[in-house]
């Protein structure tokens, strides 16, 4: 069992001034095994504070990411599955399924891990799994002002995956699950 | 078909004014018949002397012949029959009439090097010609018995000791010779078998650090051969009471407990003798014993450090 | 045919790598793409859940019991991390359940078996064994081979003892799992071997497992290697209890005779009983060696029950045996396990804990000395051995004030008191030992005999810092007890003497920090005055560093705290200004950058904590800002790193917090904007901070039209002013962005042509390195998503930007990386492709009522619009083939070839023309890369799949 926390667009300090309280209560150092991140951390003391929680952090750059370190794309191997990363600004349209798949071809990846809509969304499509965890400090995004701030956890098993996605509404924490299985087996076209 | 022996105590400990009590069980597919069940107790010193030690003359090398302590034999049952199954037949002996002899005195088991003294109990059913006999034999041990024992408490007579770089007779490393080192400590040298071995030792200074205190009980085991005395040192038992650099000034206690059966009281017999040392060995920490394989810690070291001191063991009330 | 005279002069770049022989007429027809319905049919569901990775963590964390201290002040690194994680201990199944004696029946022990597992559970987390561990040989004669296991030639009796041969230098590896899994089965030995009635074999693994306590070298990983050999002697103890306790209670037959009491008596029971025990300590007392006889001694120490009613000669003697042990980290762990043991026992007094202590203290006396010697090598382990002591230490102290925190006696701890100074008699106290004990001192001792205590301290030996850490300590616990005010002022006046012979700020600072409460709490002015002038005094002299920074915080923290309690906000501006003016008085003396050190320093500390709301702290700290600016435009700190000034003035633009007074907020950002003009990342952040306004006013108020144009017009004159080009473009795109969703489409138009302005000008440098080129392409991809729900101008034409943006990259497709242009395009037939549909992927996220219409509304059934998009794309794709040609790599071509092929596929229908440009792409590839590259694979896949949807709507149709 490996969790994989993902989060990302959190637009600190210039669209909100830290993590909902709640969420840094529940994120605490020795759970997680790696982190993936969208991007758009937009300050150092972010890096270093997602560090403390896990010290294998990978980050894609967005836009607004001064460091330079940070690719702007990239994948890695976690148990069976291969995950990719990506900011997503780069996507056109902001979000859109073809386009994430065509991504998700380039990259060769199971799991394809994008942000910048600031919206939780998670897509099955023949190509495997796209998600987006949303943002997590709830910062307005480039099409909406309206986030309810999230960020997904993965817990990775064999072939197996459930995606726990962490949604403040109204001030409360709320969970929800969502299960899915590699399948090896090839496509059938449709 | 067969016979063992079962003694009414689980440690099979009996003091020679003491009854010897116990069963005979013979466990039988079918019953047979027998001329009497009869018990013998044989009680013996056994004695070896073993060559090059202390320039003996290789021709005494050998085994010595035995000295009988006791040895009684008494019919537990007359000729008859034992029926098939498990019988069980109690018998109850005693060992030495009150009014015996001298002579006769029962040691203290004690299994040594060169000396060993031996209670066997031996139960014959005997048979006939045409059959074995069945037959068990069965150790047992004996403890001096309650006359013979010293009173309690026996005042501890305790000897101070010091090791310096100065009492030390075999050649030391250079820094401890001019380092120097100071162990002091407190041993008795009256100790009883049913009570641990209680002193203390303190480091007082050390010029090296030491690796380890060990105190080695050591048995002298003596033997008259013709006119002469062949003794006998052996290693009993090694208590490391320091590991390590301890602190200095700091009171260690010296705890032993005395293993049963290689211990005895203290023996000094007419031919033979069985006597008890306790010796204080302090090794320092030095890169030339990481050289030297494990040897006889008897044995003088650069590294080593020793006094060795008389040990009376006598049995208690 | 296009006639090449009808293009413009940029469609002429477009056109002219253009091959003239081939027909260049391309009809091209978009897929018409639902998102919505896509989104729908391709959503994974999600069910809400109770059960989460995280839903375990809340209960965790929890603290267990309101530990008044740590409310009081900030952590401190020498007791954060003690024993308080209590962690909820489960019930330690496994196979101790299976040799559960029957004396765990008492509630007392199955207590201490809890407290014990969580214990070790706790320490296992403290140090967490690394992955690999090196064994000494010792540990490779039970860990390693088992053959190595050699029987002693002569004595017989030696049978317990390994010959250990020569002693090996060797140090072999070993995974610490591999460790664990053998001493895993070793347990399983003994179980099996203790099962078969080979109890002897039982022992002797036992005492194996024990001699591996002699490993010290281990060091992080010995704790763990600690709880693993005691889970298995405290097994065997457990087995050998049962058996003597089941020979008192049945016969040999199996019948049982009686019921042992809980509190029985030694004449309750049997000689042969009894024999056995004996027999059992018998052999114990002949293992040679010292570590492993003293912890088999106590793993059956209860039985000592069955021979002598009173044990306290038995533990007496055995602490003095542990005087033997020259290793520290091995005697204080040994300590530990005779502690843990010996609660087993009914005995009630506890002097022994107390002797426990003062040999812990005494052994840990040569290493804290050494710890002041210069030898660095000896300094850092014995750092490390200190710190792996510090658990048995803090086990053995709480230890001894348990009944006292049952509310049993006071008796106790005041007996306790009497044996403090016992404790340490002629020898002086290891502060670190002395920390521990102080931490669990009751209060009322604390009290009653602070001034013994000060002594200790005062003369305990140990560093310097962890002297302080006593004196801080002390403050805390006198604060928590409620010291009367003389006993106050006397400790007060002593700990102020001691403390000013600290010359290190750190170690003042955390006196200080002990004892501001304290002060604060009994208004003592002249005396909070001293110390803080202390610390100004050790301040001026150097640059703060950040440990310092956070005591100074703490302590500030604190005076903050009860200051708010006075309701007066002022206050705050006031201690700052005053700690202003103090150093200030003494800086003047020295130069201007030890100012500006403290001035950052003072800036940084009230950015620390939240937003700054007050607006005189605010005013207070704009014109602390603008010194240091100033100072740094005007001094010779030019050529030195100016980063952390900007960042911090930054920060303190970041928490600046207006609440819903938009304008005085913007009036601040134009105020900083003119105070800071030279600082680049400060206006970045003021162009942020004007946009998040915007957004956050018109979510909260929908008629802020007027303040929505103040803040653009800020931001976009602001935005010039900033001299990185991709910043400037970023910050463009997001301010329009921000117009868009305030429905000023004149302002984002106006944002996104100066945006394409600062492109061009980006492009046409000289040579941009390749990052650049990267960062460049990230801009035009993120700026086709944008212009999606921008609106076309109809005067210009739709296609305009799209133009624009095409011949601005293929102007300089020769000095430029092909994958500039290639990537363009791409981008551009993609905007196009959602300019086509019906219903746009997304608008801009605004007030419903200023919602600028998107393209879709704008052109709705415009048949025009529509051949423009399609004639215009067919052009980009003719560009895009050559301009991959251009690119020299074979393998990155091999991958534009794929990426493009991808793109065109994905959005347009697939025709013949389609087709064969897609297969000349594919072509393009194949040489390029192995054709086993999973891309070329799923592009390929991806194509047949494109081909056949296509051809059968075809044929539907």
């Amino acid at each position: 069992m490996v969790l994989v926390l993902a989060i990302g667009d959190l637009h600190i300090p210039h669209r909100s001034p830290d993590l909902p309280a709640k969420f840094k209560s529940m994120l605490v150092p020795g759970k997680i095994q790696h982190i993936i991140c969208t991007g758009n951390l937009c300050s150092k003391e972010v890096h270093d504070y997602l560090k403390t929680i896990c010290p294998d952090l990978h980050v894609a750059r967005g836009e607004y990411d001064e460091d330079t370190r940070y690719p702007e794309m990239k994948t890695l191997t976690i148990g069976q599955f291969k995950l990719g990363l990506c900011h997503g600004h780069q996507v056109i349209p902001w979000g859109d399924l073809d386009s994430l798949a065509m991504l998700q071809r380039q990259l060769d990846v199971d799991i394809l891990v994008t942000g910048h809509t600031h919206q939780f969304t998670a897509y099955k499509h023949e190509g495997g799994v796209v998600i987006n965890p949303g943002s997590a400090t709830g910062a307005y995004s480039s099409i909406t002002y309206d986030v309810n701030p999230s960020f997904v956890l993965m817990d990775i098993d064999g072939l197996r995956v459930v995606v726990y996605v962490y949604e403040l509404i109204d001030g409360e924490v709320k969970v929800d699950k969502i299960d899915f299985k590699k399948t090896t087996a090839p496509h059938s076209p449709h | 078909m067969s016979v063992e022996i079962k003694l009414s105590r689980s440690n099979r400990m009996f003091r020679p004014d003491e009854l010897l009590e116990g069963k005979i069980i013979t466990k039988l597919t079918s019953s047979i018949s027998h001329y009497g069940i009869r018990l013998t107790v044989n009680g013996s010193v056994n004695l070896q002397v073993r060559g090059g030690s202390a320039g003996v003359i290789e021709s005494v090398v050998g085994v010595l012949k035995p000295i009988t302590i006791g040895k009684k034999s008494v019919e537990i049952r007359p000729s008859g029959k034992i029926s098939s199954g498990i019988t069980e037949i109690p018998f109850s002996l005693t060992l030495k009439q009150p009014g015996e002899s001298k002579s006769e005195k029962f040691y203290e088991t004690f299994h040594g090097a060169d000396i060993s003294i031996q209670y066997l109990l031996t139960v014959d059913v005997v048979r006939g010609y045409l059959h074995k006999s069945l037959s068990a034999t069965l150790e047992f041990i004996i403890e001096s018995e309650k006359a013979e024992l010293h009173e309690l408490p026996v005042s501890p007579e305790l000897v101070l000791f010091y090791i310096t770089q100065d009492t030390q007779k075999h050649p030391l490393l250079s820094e401890l010779k001019s380092g120097g080192f100071r162990v002091s400590g407190r041993i008795p040298t009256q100790c009883s078998l049913s009570c641990a071995l209680r002193g203390e030792l303190t480091v007082e200074a050390s010029a090296l650090p030491i690796q380890s205190i060990d105190i080695h009980l050591l048995r002298v085991e003596s033997i008259l051969v013709g006119d002469r005395i062949v003794s006998e040192t052996s290693l009993v038992q090694t208590t490391q009471i320091a590991d390590g650099d301890v602190c200095r000034g700091l009171t260690l206690p010296i705890y032993v407990l005395l293993p049963r059966l290689l211990t005895c009281a203290t023996v000094l017999a007419g031919s033979f003798s069985i006597e008890f040392k306790v010796s204080v060995v302090i090794s320092f920490q030095s890169e030339l014993s990481k050289l030297q394989p494990k040897s006889d810690p008897r044995t003088p070291r650069l590294w080593l450090a020793m006094e060795t001191l008389p040990l009376e063991l006598v049995r208690t009330r | 045919m296009q006639k090449l005279e009808d293009l413009t002069p940029e469609e002429m770049a477009v056109t002219n790598h253009r091959d003239s022989t081939k027909p260049n007429t391309m009809i091209v027809k978009f897929r018409a793409r639902d998102y919505t319905a896509e989104a729908k049919a391709h959503f994974l569901p999600r069910i809400p859940t109770d059960l989460h990775p995280f839903s375990s963590t809340s209960s965790l964390s929890t603290k267990v019991d309101g530990v008044d201290e740590e409310e009081n002040g900030p952590l401190d690194p020498l007791r954060a991390p003690s024993g308080r994680i209590v962690v909820p201990s489960k019930d330690n199944k496994g196979s101790l359940d299976a040799f559960k004696s029957d004396i765990s029946d008492s509630n007392s022990v199955e207590l201490l078996r809890r407290e014990w597992t969580t214990f070790k559970r706790f320490l296992v987390q403290k140090f967490p064994p690394s992955r690999t561990v090196a064994i000494s040989s010792i540990a490779d004669l039970v860990i390693g081979s088992q053959k190595a296991y050699e029987k002693s030639s002569s004595v017989h009796l030696d049978e317990l003892d390994d010959s250990q041969g020569s002693v090996d230098e060797d140090v072999k590896f070993i995974t610490e799992h591999e460790y664990t899994a053998r001493l895993t089965e070793m347990k399983n030995e003994i179980l099996c071997a203790w099962a078969a009635g080979n109890h002897f074999k039982s022992l002797k693994l036992s005492v194996k497992v024990a001699r591996l306590l002699r490993d010290t070298a281990l060091l992080q990983f010995y704790p763990t290697l600690f709880t693993l050999a005691t889970d298995i002697l405290d097994m065997l103890g457990d087995m050998v209890w049962e058996r003597i306790k089941r020979k008192v209670e049945y016969l040999e037959d199996g019948a049982k005779i009686r019921e042992l009491r809980e509190d029985f008596q030694v004449s309750d029971i049997c000689s042969d009983a009894k024999d056995i025990c004996h027999n059992w300590f018998c052999k114990i007392g002949s293992i040679r060696d010292l570590l492993p006889r003293i912890y088999l001694e106590l793993a059956i120490l209860p039985c000592w029950r069955f021979l002598v009613d009173d044990s306290a000669d038995v533990i007496q003697r055995l602490i003095a045996m542990m005087r033997g042990l020259g290793n520290p980290l091995a005697s204080a762990y040994c300590h530990l396990y005779l502690v843990y043991c010996v609660q087993k026992l009914p005995l009630h007094d506890n002097g022994y804990l107390v002797t426990c202590i003062r040999d812990i203290n005494l052994m840990m006396t040569p290493i804290i000395s050494l710890k002041e010697t210069t030898d660095n090598r000896n300094n850092m382990s014995n750092q490390v051995l200190v710190h792996l002591m510090e658990p048995p230490m803090e086990y053995i102290i709480k230890c001894i004030f348990k009944d006292h925190q049952q509310g049993c006696t006071i008796r106790v701890g005041l007996g306790l008191a009497r044996n403090l100074s016992e404790l340490f008699g002629k020898c002086s106290s290891v502060s670190l030992v002395l920390h521990h004990l102080l931490k669990e001192l009751p209060p009322e001792i604390v009290r009653s005999n602070v001034l013994h205590i000060l002594d200790l301290i005062e003369c305990s030996i140990g560093s310097s810092f962890d002297q302080c850490m006593n004196f801080r300590l002390l403050g805390f616990r006198l604060y928590e007890t409620e010291a009367p005010m003389e006993m106050v002022n006397v400790v007060l006046e002593r700990v102020i003497k001691d403390a000013s012979q600290y010359q290190d700020l750190d170690a003042y600072l955390k006196v200080v920090d002990g004892y501001v409460d304290i002060v604060l709490q009994n208004h003592m002015k002249t005396q909070l005055e001293v110390l803080l002038g202390g610390i100004a005094e050790r301040a001026c002299s150097k640059w703060i560093n950040d440990i310092e920074l956070d005591s100074l915080q703490s302590v500030l923290t604190k005076i903050l705290s009860h200051t708010k309690c006075l309701e007066d906000v002022l206050e705050l501006v006031h201690l700052l200004l005053a700690l202003h003016n103090l150093f200030a008085e003494i800086i003047d003396v020295m130069r201007g950058t030890a100012k500006n050190a403290i001035n950052m320093r003072i800036l940084e500390m009230a950015t620390r904590n939240g937003y700054i709301r007050c607006p005189t702290t605010i005013q207070f700290l704009l014109e602390v800002g603008q010194s240091l600016h100033d100072g740094k435009s005007s001094s010779n700190m030019l050529d030195s790193d100016n980063q952390p000034l900007d960042r911090l003035l930054s920060r303190f633009v970041d928490m600046v917090e207006y609440g819903t007074e938009w304008e005085r907020h913007l009036a601040f950002l134009i105020e900083c904007r003119a105070t800071f003009a030279s600082a680049d990342e400060v206006k970045e952040t003021l162009v942020h901070h004007a946009n998040c306004l915007v957004m956050k006013a018109s979510k909260a108020s929908k008629q802020l039209v007027s303040f929505g144009r103040s803040c653009l017009a800020f931001s976009e004159a602001t935005i010039p002013s900033i001299a990185a080009p991709i910043k400037q473009l970023h910050l463009y795109l997001e301010t329009a962005e921000v117009a868009l969703a305030s429905g000023l489409v004149c302002h984002s138009d106006g944002l996104i042509e100066s945006a394409i302005r600062t492109l061009q000008s980006l492009i046409a440098e000289d040579s941009p390195t390749l990052l650049d080129v990267d960062r460049i392409v990230c801009v035009i991809q993120k700026l086709c998503g944008l212009l999606i729900m921008v609106p076309g101008n109809s005067m210009l034409g739709v296609t305009y930007i799209p133009k624009n943006l095409l011949s601005l990259v293929n102007n300089h497709s020769l000095v430029m990386p092909a994958r500039l242009s290639v990537r363009t395009s791409c981008a551009n037939i993609l905007l196009l492709a959602a300019w086509s549909q019906h219903k746009l992927p997304y608008t801009p996220g605004g007030i419903k009522e200023m919602q600028v219409p998107g393209n879709d509304l704008l052109f709705f059934d415009d048949s025009s619009y529509h051949e423009e998009l399609a004639s215009f794309c067919g052009r980009i794709l003719q560009n895009v083939v050559l301009a991959i040609k251009q690119e020299t790599c074979p393998n990155a071509r091999g991958n534009l070839a794929l990426e493009a092929c991808n793109c065109i596929a994905s959005v347009i229908k697939v025709d013949d023309n389609i087709s064969r440009i897609c297969n000349e792409l594919v072509e393009m590839a194949t040489p390029c890369l192995n054709t086993n590259h999973s891309y070329f694979f799923s592009t390929s896949k991806f194509l047949v799949n494109q081909f056949r949807t296509c051809n059968n709507k075809l044929s539907l149709a």
